[in-house]
């Protein structure tokens, strides 16, 4: 993989908070559109590995690099317009209607009135939400799932070619997370985004994932595609994470078949 | 009731003027505090305590400490004291309104890309709005009602129409103020509260209405002090007057006398202390107030012992005060000297009729009298001059001592010797057989910044000397506080037929 492909670095990344260490050396590469998963039990690390990324987690040592430049040498605010970021509580701001929230990163960005607004109507549409009933609409007239939406449409508004999601379409019921989860990898091959998605869900994973990379205690102890996770689990941790998947598809399996 | 109602829309602009001033100051000072505060917890903490304790201070004792602490009476330790007063409901509210703010969407702030002063701006200062409008509401209904007790430090209020009711029994004009204040308050309070509710609901209408009201008000106001401030000859000659009914009535007998001789407007400060009075007087302050020959030889020059002879003591202080600037304009031809005054059936009873024969019964007496009486150098020398020890002193409001020692919760009281209800109550005076009290002759002293300005006016003044003597001052006294008349009334009368 060369240099211009490769969109996340992460060398060595260490962070404790007080006696407790969250990450223990992390590396981990994303390749140009590619979608790689984090996974693991909470507290595992995933998130703060994400945060360090956009900065909203400074690592004690190691180093991140975004697009080929050390994240330390950028300002935080200026590589956060640069990446898209949406997390499981949503965190829509109250007070905005749902197109200002869509459109603070571009208004941030300085861009035009009408430039803002007609990207916010495209990113509604695509999120299947009729611009003309929504726009107006303030965060707390939305239910879950379209909260949901809302965010992700913001964490695309200023297009950016990197996309954090941690944990998006947590606390959805199974329909809704299901069809979003269709959504979004239709949009991820229309726009050619390169990913990295933080999920307790190893079926989400398994799904969405181009790689995944098996968290465990601050470290990654399996990097590899869904087919290689399955065939040859790393070790007992993730061969747990993925037998007790199979045994729920299996019982679920036994249902269908019964009732059928 | 009239009297009141005339003087309304002039006090409830001062009060207004007082109120708004002290809030945006106020609101200056917190709100950039509260947010560095919040930035800085253990700063937060520190800015907050120093608030809470500004707070315990009883608001009475905050404004007239300003008086000394800024060396002047008026607007400006009104205006700081109540600026103290409304910081700690706007710092606690902004600390308290930018800490609720979920940590997820500081985390989204942050996470699309704000700067900390666009987090700040965008999104935890309106999202704390509410609790920090809270803060100002609560602030702006303490100011209103704080401003009230701006009138003892000399600044104009609605307090004015409350301590000079309470003063001469006029209850109307207690009520009056008391009703007004309370409207000034709920208004400023409901006139926030529409316009946060307009930014909250995203009603432009309703924003603008409150906005436009707001700043109509504050236009108002502001535009009515500028023009008061900024144009000294346009102002109007200032007398001052302590707080009792005698004072109020001389007050506004040399207003309406001035106003009739030179033609320039006056204004009375009433309910100011003796010594607030008199630095207020050298400084220019006020234009004029009448005092007492004993109360300067004693309180101002600071003579103690057995004073010399009314027209030598008259003749010292007019010399010592012209020294400082001030001058002794007229002696109105009246005493008011403190007297020991009890009822006259108890004196009987006693047998006493000099203060020499109290000294043996002393030891079971209670003694009362105004708020600066025990202070005074008169008590001292009385104590001294006579040995006299009373089982107890009790110092009480001068309008309640009458009553209180016609009662008998006292048994004697330090009266006014021209105070008209020492007749009406049946009080007897006990004679000064030692001639320890100094001869208390009313001058109309002038100050510096009135010479000044208007020399006209210190000669009219000057044209009182010897017009007003004992029985006419005991006349005008009784007339406020046994017939309830306004002491402006009763001036006006006696300037009518007298002068």
């Amino acid at each position: 993989m060369g240099t211009l492909g490769r969109v996340i670095l992460l060398q060595g990344l260490v962070k404790r908070y007080g006696a407790s260490l969250a990450l223990d050396g992390v590396s981990l590469e994303v390749a140009r559109g590619e979608c790689v998963f984090l996974v693991g039990a909470s507290g595992c690390g995933k998130t703060t590995t994400l945060k360090t990324v956009n900065r909203l987690v400074e690592p004690d040592a190691g180093r991140v690099m975004v697009g080929g430049r050390d994240v330390r040498e950028s300002i935080p605010h200026e590589l956060r317009r640069r990446i898209g970021y949406a997390f499981q509580q949503v965190g829509l701001f109250p007070h905005l209607t749902v197109a200002e929230n869509v459109g603070i990163t571009p208004a941030l960005l300085g861009w035009e009135r009408p430039r803002i607004d007609a990207r916010v109507d495209e990113l509604l549409e695509r999120m299947e939400l009729a611009p003309g009933s929504f726009r107006a609409r303030l965060p707390h007239e939305l239910s879950g799932g379209q909260a949901q939406r809302v965010g992700l449409a913001r964490a695309l508004a200023a297009e950016p070619e990197l996309l954090l999601l941690d944990e998006p379409f947590g606390a959805l019921d199974p329909t809704t997370r299901g069809r979003l989860q269709q959504d979004f990898q239709r949009l991820r091959g229309e726009l050619g985004l390169t990913v990295l998605f933080v999920s307790h869900d190893m079926a989400e994973a398994l799904l969405l994932a181009d790689r995944i990379a098996v968290m465990d205690a601050g470290r990654v102890v399996q990097l590899g595609t869904p087919r290689e996770l399955l065939a040859a689990p790393a070790d007992a941790r993730v061969a747990a994470l993925l037998e007790t998947l199979r045994r729920q598809n299996a019982r679920v399996d036994e249902l269908l078949g019964a009732s059928a | 009731m009239n009297d009141a109602l005339a003087e309304l829309p002039r006090l409830a602009l001062a009060h207004l003027q007082l109120s708004l001033a002290g809030l945006a100051l106020a609101l200056a000072l917190s709100l950039p505090l509260g947010v560095a505060a919040s930035r800085r917890p253990r700063r937060g903490a520190a800015a907050l305590g120093a608030a809470s304790v500004v707070q315990t201070i009883p608001s009475l004792a905050l404004l007239a400490i300003m008086v000394p602490l800024l060396a002047q009476i008026g607007f400006l330790p009104a205006w700081i004291a109540l600026t103290l007063y409304a910081a700690l409901p706007i710092l606690r509210n902004t600390v308290a309104g930018i800490a609720g703010v979920p940590p997820a969407l500081r985390e989204a702030a942050c996470g699309v890309g704000m700067t900390p002063a666009q987090q700040l701006r965008r999104v935890e200062l309106p999202l704390a709005l509410p609790v920090i409008v809270a803060g100002v509401r609560t602030a702006a209904v303490w100011t209103v009602g704080t401003a009230t007790l701006s009138t003892p430090v000399g600044a104009a209020s609605l307090g004015n129409l409350i301590f000079s009711g309470l003063q001469t029994r006029n209850e109307a004009s207690v009520v009056v103020g008391c009703v007004a204040a309370a409207l000034l308050a709920l208004g400023l309070d409901q006139t926030i509260g529409q316009l946060e509710r307009g930014v909250r609901e995203r009603s432009p209408a309703r924003r603008r209405v409150a906005a436009a009201l707001l700043c109509a008000v504050v236009a108002f106001a502001g535009g009515a002090f500028a023009w008061d401030r900024l144009a000294p000859a346009r102002a109007p000659i200032r007398i001052g007057a302590k707080p009792f009914t005698e004072q109020y009535v001389l007050g506004e007998l040399l207003a309406a006398f001035l106003e009739h001789e030179t033609g320039r407007p006056a204004v009375t400060l009433r309910n100011l202390g003796s010594t607030v009075l008199f630095d207020a007087l050298e400084s220019g302050e006020i234009d004029a107030y009448v005092d007492y020959s004993g109360t300067l030889w004693a309180t101002i020059l600071g003579r103690e012992g057995a004073p010399p002879a009314r027209a030598e003591v008259l003749a010292e202080v007019a010399r010592a005060l012209e020294s400082r600037g001030v001058h002794v304009a007229a002696a109105l031809g009246f005493e008011n000297t403190y007297a020991l005054a009890l009822r006259r059936d108890r004196a009987e009873a006693l047998g006493v009729r000099r203060i020499g024969d109290l000294v043996p019964h002393a030891a079971s007496l209670e003694i009362g009298g105004d708020y600066e009486w025990f202070q005074r150098a008169e008590w001292r020398a009385l104590v001294a001059g006579y040995g006299l020890a009373f089982r107890a002193t009790r110092t009480m409001d001068p309008t309640l001592m009458y009553a209180a020692v016609a009662g008998g919760d006292v048994d004697v009281i330090a009266a006014y010797s021209s105070d008209g209800r020492i007749a009406a109550y049946e009080l007897a005076v006990l004679e000064d057989d030692r001639g320890v009290i100094p001869p208390y002759d009313a001058v109309v002293l002038t100050g510096p910044a009135l010479a000044a300005r208007a020399p006209d006016a210190v000669e009219a003044l000057g044209r009182l000397a010897g017009a007003i003597d004992g029985a006419a001052m005991r006349r005008m006294n009784l007339a406020v506080d046994r017939d309830g008349r306004s002491p402006r009334d009763v001036a006006r009368a006696f300037l009518g037929d007298g002068v």
